[in-house]
């Protein structure tokens, strides 16, 4: 019933399933490339800058950054929403099309669900730091205290929040590590090295692949996925209603929680794209991450790209149908013109338009072209958390209060800094752990190779 | 109980299929399946059944029920905190909390029912007739209590599946 049958077959190359196992253990076997320790030593230069600049962040405190009254919120949550939303897509990607049945995914999930631990890490860490004191963030745990005891206000968004990442975080490293159990036997069982036996052995957690634990584990991951879809679409919600339950212009908007998710699968999908676009040129993973994966993943941008225009059309319209000369002064005269023009225009232009590109099958064919255009979404997407944290408290209700944002090196080296440590992060994610699920892409190789589809895959072209 | 055991290894899926299918209708009990992979025709043959769902609504019952006492709790009884003139018994602000949270209480309990309930946890000793079973193979195991004629009947069956290797082994009787 739910077969996917119509896109043909999913691994190329008449793989057999020893194949598919050395294939796709063969980068954890071999010795580490030349390429792949330049990398590592740049994302920990990278991240050594931003250990500086917490270190100097925490010892001195926020006055270091470049916020001020007016604008409380500067870097620091601009990039927490844009790692959020880049650690949506890992769930999104696995969970949606899995409870939708598309067996396609099977090649992807992994590295997006990997990429989703790595980047809601780092977005954990913002939040933390910007409270302020970060010796004091057990606070925020409600916990029988010495205070009263004085429990937290539980109607703020911003507790909402914290309690979102976290279970977000939690919940999609558990389905990650579930998912890995059966590989990580696999490696255990192939290895000829003590050390790789004991290790990998240690982490498979004594599976062996009989029926009582697959039956078990099928039954866990679709109770799983069920459950965690309504998360993926809670958390961002639940960033949202950080500025929707405002009153800043330009914030307080009921669009916002569909906004803040569709724009978080988007900017998401982008990075997979990005990431999977890496992992197949670098590891020649061509035969399990297909043209017709990728080609998958273009549509589903251009579509979410309509969405994020909709969007974007939605707040402007409201903001002069509304009559509100707050919301249309947000966006008339300190977005599409005024000091903060450029950034306006190149969230649209990257987000709406460039990804319309998709729509033409040359660009979806060409990795140079798609991995370009996933670029230019990502940078879109920062210009869009840009655009409604900096415009929007800039100049509010009172001129008075009016100002400018100048983000400091302090700030800039906080985000460099999660930025190598999310490449370090997915660098020892493509030595250490199989970047695609073996047992998974097993499950699919029969069900969907050449022998049993080649006639369907005739009469569908 | 006796503790030989018959052992087949098959290269492929389809061939552990109708191997699964003889051995049924001649009546003869499967002991286990090792597969790379999830085979639901191999799961359905051992008869087994998983209640996980039922466990998952009960944790979301229990979590649910427990997380909004608790809020009610602590923000009305305990200590209530006037909050700009809000009332403290905010019920629908205390199910953004609830939901999330009940999310991760039958995360979290699913996982560890899932350990102790497939048995795989850190440390576990573990058995495993043919270790390629995780990596190309699909291994069947019969529990030898039956008599000597069932058991050449037997290995007569899985050969002629397409079985490529067929041992009989000694080992203590399956958990």
């Amino acid at each position: 019933m739910y077969k996917t049958e119509v896109r043909g077959s999913l691994i190329h190359g008449n793989k057999n399933y020893h194949q598919i196992s050395s294939d796709i253990i063969a980068p954890i076997d071999q010795p580490i490339p030349l390429w792949w320790k330049a990398a590592f030593g740049i994302s920990m230069l990278a991240f050594l800058y931003g250990v500086i600049a917490i270190y100097v962040t925490i010892s001195q405190g926020i006055g270091t950054w470049g916020v001020n009254n007016s604008v409380g919120w500067g870097w620091e949550i601009i990039n927490f929403v844009w790692w959020i939303g880049i650690g949506h897509a890992g769930t999104a990607f696995s969970i949606f099309l899995l409870i939708l049945r598309q067996k396609w995914r099977t090649s992807i999930n992994r590295a997006a669900e990997a990429m989703t631990v790595v980047a809601v890490g780092c977005a954990a860490l913002f939040p933390a730091i910007h409270m302020g004191r970060i010796w004091l963030a057990f606070f925020i745990f409600p916990y029988p205290n010495t205070r009263g005891p004085l429990w937290v206000n539980y109607n703020s968004p911003l507790f909402w929040d914290f309690i979102a990442i976290s279970a977000y975080l939690l919940i999609s490293a558990s389905f990650w590590y579930f998912g890995m159990v059966p590989d990580f036997a696999t490696i255990r069982d192939r290895t000829t090295s003590k050390v790789k036996k004991a290790v990998y052995g240690f982490f498979a957690f004594g599976w062996t692949g009989s029926t009582k634990e697959w039956l078990r584990y099928e039954s866990l991951s679709y109770v799983l996925g069920g459950i965690a879809a309504v998360l993926v679409v809670s958390v961002h919600s639940i960033v949202s209603t950080d500025f929707a339950v405002s009153v800043i212009p330009g914030w307080h908007t009921t669009v916002f929680p569909p906004y803040f998710v569709v724009g978080a699968i988007f900017s998401g999908f982008a990075m997979v794209m990005t990431l999977m676009i890496i992992i197949r040129k670098v590891y020649k993973f061509q035969d399990y991450i297909t043209d017709s994966h990728l080609n998958a993943i273009a549509k589903i941008l251009v579509f979410i790209s309509l969405i994020m225009g909709t969007a974007y059309a939605t707040e402007i319209f409201i903001a002069w149908y509304s009559g509100s000369q707050y919301e249309f002064f947000t966006f008339f005269r300190n977005r599409i013109t005024g000091d903060y023009t450029f950034e306006f225009w190149a969230m649209v232009i990257c987000n709406a338009f460039i990804p319309q590109l998709f729509w033409f099958k040359r660009v979806r064919k060409s990795l140079v072209a798609a991995f370009t255009i996933s670029i230019f979404i990502n940078i879109g997407m920062w210009y869009e958390r840009f655009n409604i944290i900096i415009t929007s408290l800039t100049k509010d209700y009172l001129p008075s209060s009016w100002t400018t944002y100048e983000p400091t090196w302090v700030e800039i080296g906080f985000y460099i800094g999660t930025l190598g440590m999310f490449a370090a992060g997915v660098l020892l994610f493509f030595k250490y752990i199989p970047m695609i699920a073996i047992s998974e892409v097993k499950g699919v190789l029969k069900a969907t190779s050449h022998d049993s589809n080649d006639n369907k895959i005739n009469r569908h072209e | 109980m006796n503790n030989q055991h018959v052992i087949g290894v098959f290269n492929e899926e389809d061939e552990l299929l109708s191997a699964i299918h003889r051995v049924k209708e001649a009546g003869i009990k499967i002991a286990e399946i090792y597969t790379p992979y999830p085979v639901h025709e191999a799961i359905e043959a051992i008869g087994k059944k998983s209640r996980f769902t039922i466990a998952a609504f009960l944790f979301g019952f229990a979590g649910a029920i427990g997380i909004l006492a608790f809020l009610q709790y602590t923000a009305v009884y305990d200590w209530p905190i006037n909050y700009g003139g809000k009332p403290t018994n905010a019920f629908p602000s205390f199910i953004v909390v609830t939901i999330v949270l009940t999310i991760l209480t039958i995360t979290l309990a699913s996982l560890f029912t899932f350990s102790v309930r497939a048995k795989v946890y850190p440390g576990k000793e573990y058995f495993m007739p043919d270790t390629r079973s995780t990596d190309d193979k699909f291994v069947i195991i019969f529990n030898m209590d039956q008599n000597a004629t069932e058991s050449s009947l037997l290995i007569q069956m899985l050969r002629e599946s397409g079985a490529s290797e067929i041992f009989e082994k000694q080992f203590q009787p399956l958990t």
